[in-house]
């Protein structure tokens, strides 16, 4: 048996966050007593260094290495951007809740890294064990994060609801490729695109299999009817990692889907659309309709956050790579909006108190006009409405899907939108119209976080007035 | 000889018990996990019955990976467990009032 | 029949059994211990597909190891077992019903129709010195490293995860811990004190070794 040394170059990223996230998990134990922060720049500086590394070694080529167990590609390595950007504000906007809720603790942040290590993996996934050793990396630390505040019977409860959900999903979803590969006899993506176009698989049982595959990614993604986890999970885990788990974790639940339906079965495109139209719409209707009764402002998100994933899967239903690289437009701009939705509440709260109702943000233009301005923004986006970045957002998954012929899916698409508008305005009417229960003023807990905040609410609007580059970067990841 | 459908079928009964077990033992946290380890289970029987068909290795590495898997999220799944149960004294789901869809 | 089928029945039922036990027992520890011998059956099925190596890992690391750290959990929580089976005859129709569904759909996909052995063959059958772990090691090792160093990362996330939630740092007063610096730093008069006392007759001890410490 011949055995060739891998090429290890495009993996450097995945290997050089391992090495730090590893590094960082030891040094953790002995620097964190003296030096409280340290555990929290060693992250961020990690971070910042893969980030860095990805960027200088950017290339459109597609390097397939492992023996096909993993690729990197123009996709995959904008998506690795794209999840350390906004992981860089989650944990920026994590250290000050952390502290004031008193689970500020190492492990906090090597888990981060490592279930950041998992995404990584997943979107450079190139093979059914890779892809499903890398979800249950992230799955694992995300388990854990939600636990950690041990002390909360909410944050453990939550914990455990994702747990027994998240288990369960990956149960459909390897029973899905267990049938996937009976019937073509391999693992690995290309091979099993290649097997299905030949048309040598057997079609009754990939289209079995290919209805536990979408079951299991619709409870990953949180798609109605699969969505029970994602209200519930929102709300009782601490903001900070409602937040972590808000944001990356779509991104890289995107990738796989795209890996999978996309780059893996493209051949029974028939059979995923049909129920990928079931769940788009059902998402979109009923994300809506539940958000308009919230008055949680993170389970308000959580729904929103629904009828978000239903618009995502809009642009996978057209079935076009125009479609998907609109799809990935979408998840990216609703990760921004979210890390920046959350680090709101998170810069507004106190000790002892979470700015999570949407009653406290009753005034909030009386007591912090700049924040207030901040939220107008987020909220803008969230609906929809131009000149923000969520316009065309929304703007481009619904051209793509109306291009692909179904109009009437756009149509439905559009109402739940303009639904989905009122509850967005609302808070804007309760911060500029309701009189604040105090007249303090508020400032936010931080000036870190004040400027973070800031900092991923202007990008909405200066990326909506200018849309062209990142509508770029997705399409010519995609299309190239 | 043993045919490809029994194998299959077999793994079916095992993925329906384990379906059926987490339907009704909604409230018991213990006995739901123990269903999703027979859910993956089943899974494993399928990849090992076409890994012995398809005369091709790598469903048996998979089935290693699950196993792998599996151990770690029981291990933390049953951490979780102990957690909620210290700040509860109970695991009945129903019990578990704070949190409702 | 053949002795192959016979052996594949028997542990097939076995198997199902104990999992149809498994999930109606109302004691989380008897649940348990039926979903042991379910997977030992299963262990024994993969042995007839020749899978000996994961045959014998299931065994070892599911029988062994996993459904140990469940009796363990089960038993050190107090659980009110009455409470956790309500609902069960309740949702049991509704529940027994999906489940028929459910199987006659997979039997229509999974059947001999599919699968059956005029369709996929027979498979390869190997000599009996043919060695399944080496094909294991050979695949893990080469084409499969890189999942490998991958669920290496995964079980250091476990462990981490699995001790950042359950270890409890009890304060330092309820606990002894040891001081190597200071054990090693100490000296004889640390330890060791000459005390001046009157000489006194002391009464003969009666035998009370169990006292002596």
């Amino acid at each position: 048996m011949n055995f060739v040394i891998p090429d290890f170059t495009p993996a450097v990223p995945e290997m050089v966050l391992l090495a730090l996230a590893s590094f960082i998990l030891i040094a953790d134990t002995f620097w964190s007593e003296r030096y409280k922060y340290a555990t929290y720049y060693a992250t961020q500086a990690s971070l910042v260094i893969v980030g860095l590394l990805i960027l200088f070694s950017f290339t459109s080529e597609t390097a397939v290495t492992f023996n096909e167990s993993f690729v990197r590609d123009a996709f995959a390595d904008v998506l690795k951007l794209f999840i350390i950007l906004v992981s860089i504000g989650v944990f920026l906007f994590s250290k000050e809740y952390l502290q004031n809720h008193d689970f500020y603790k190492g492990e906090f942040f090597t888990l981060g890294l490592f279930a950041i290590l998992g995404m990584f993996v997943m979107v450079s996934a190139y093979n059914f064990i890779t892809l499903f050793v890398g979800l249950e990396i992230m799955s694992l630390a995300m388990y854990a994060m939600i636990a950690m505040q041990r002390d909360s019977a909410k944050a453990t409860e939550a914990a455990m609801k994702y747990f027994v959900l998240g288990a369960l999903a990956t149960g459909l979803l390897l029973y899905g490729l267990s049938m996937i590969y009976g019937a073509t006899g391999t693992l690995t993506i290309p091979e099993v695109k290649a097997v299905i176009e030949a048309g040598k698989a057997n079609s009754t049982v990939l289209a079995f299999g290919v209805v536990f595959i979408v079951i299991g990614l619709g409870f990953k993604l949180g798609a109605v009817p699969f969505h029970m986890w994602v209200p519930d999970v929102y709300d009782g885990a601490p903001t900070a990692v409602t937040l972590f788990i808000a944001a990356a974790p779509k991104i890289a639940a995107f990738a796989i889907v795209y890996r999978l339906l996309v780059d893996g079965m493209p051949g029974l495109v028939v059979d995923w659309q049909q129920l990928l139209i079931i769940m788009a719409i059902l998402s979109m209707v009923i994300g809506t309709v539940i958000a308009l009764a919230q008055t949680n402002f993170k389970r308000l998100l959580a729904y929103s956050g629904i009828a978000h994933i239903g618009f995502l899967l809009l642009g996978f239903i057209a079935a076009t790579p125009e479609g998907y690289s609109a799809a990935m437009f979408y998840v990216l701009v609703y990760a921004i909006t979210s890390v920046a939705a959350f680090g709101m509440i998170l810069a507004l709260g106190r000790k002892g108190m979470e700015f999570d109702q949407i009653k406290d943000f009753a005034g909030l233009n009386k007591r912090n006009p700049w924040l207030a301005a901040m939220m107008l923004i987020i909220m803008f986006s969230m609906a929809g409405v131009p000149p923000f970045i969520g316009f065309y957002a929304k703007l481009v998954v619904l051209e793509e899907v109306i291009a692909a012929g179904f109009t009437w899916l756009a149509i439905i698409g559009v109402v739940t939108a303009i639904a989905g508008a009122f509850y967005y305005l609302r808070v804007i009417k309760v911060m500029y119209f309701d009189a604040p229960e105090q007249d303090t003023p508020l400032p936010a807990s931080t000036r870190e976080l004040s400027v973070g905040v800031s900092v991923y609410s202007l990008s909405l609007l200066v990326l909506g007035i200018m849309p062209a580059w990142l509508m770029a970067v997705a399409y010519n990841s995609l299309l190239m | 000889m043993v045919a490809l459908s029994d194998y299959l079928i077999f793994s079916a009964i095992l993925f329906t018990l384990s379906m059926a077990g987490i339907f009704l033992n909604r409230k018991n946290v213990i006995i739901l996990l123990m269903s999703i380890e027979l859910m993956l289970l089943a899974v494993n029987t399928n990849l090992v019955a076409f890994s012995y068909f398809l005369n091709d290795i790598s469903g048996q590495i998979f089935v290693f990976f699950i196993l792998t898997v599996a151990a770690a999220e029981a291990a933390i799944g049953l951490a979780i467990i102990v957690l909620v149960f210290r700040n509860r004294k109970s695991i009945n789901v129903d019990d578990l009032g704070s949190l409702k869809g | 029949m053949t002795f192959e089928q016979l052996i594949f029945y028997i542990l097939a039922a076995i198997a199902v059994i104990s999992s149809l036990m498994m999930i109606s027992v109302n004691n989380p520890v008897k649940a348990a211990l039926w979903l042991v011998l379910a997977f030992i059956a299963t262990a024994g099925v993969w042995i007839t597909a020749q899978a000996e190596f994961l045959g014998i890992v299931l065994i070892l690391v599911y029988a062994g190891a996993v459904m140990v750290l469940f009796l363990f959990v089960v038993m050190m929580l107090d659980i009110n077992l009455v409470k956790l089976k309500e609902g069960f005859i309740r949702y049991l129709p509704i529940g027994v019903l999906a489940a028929l569904g459910i199987f006659a759909l997979m039997y229509m996909v999974l059947g001999p129709n599919n699968f059956g052995m005029d369709v996929t063959g027979e498979p390869v059958r190997f000599d009996a010195n043919h060695s399944n772990t080496t094909m294991i090691g050979l695949a893990l090792y080469t084409v499969h490293v890189y999942a490998f160093i991958l669920a290496a990362v995964l079980l250091l996330v476990g462990i981490v995860a699995a001790i950042a939630l359950t270890i409890r740092r009890r304060p330092p007063h309820e606990v002894k811990y040891q001081n190597i610096d200071k054990q090693v730093k100490t000296q004889a008069r640390d330890r060791f004190e000459m005390i001046k006392m009157q000489p006194v007759k002391e009464k003969p001890v009666e035998n009370k070794k169990e006292e002596d410490e």
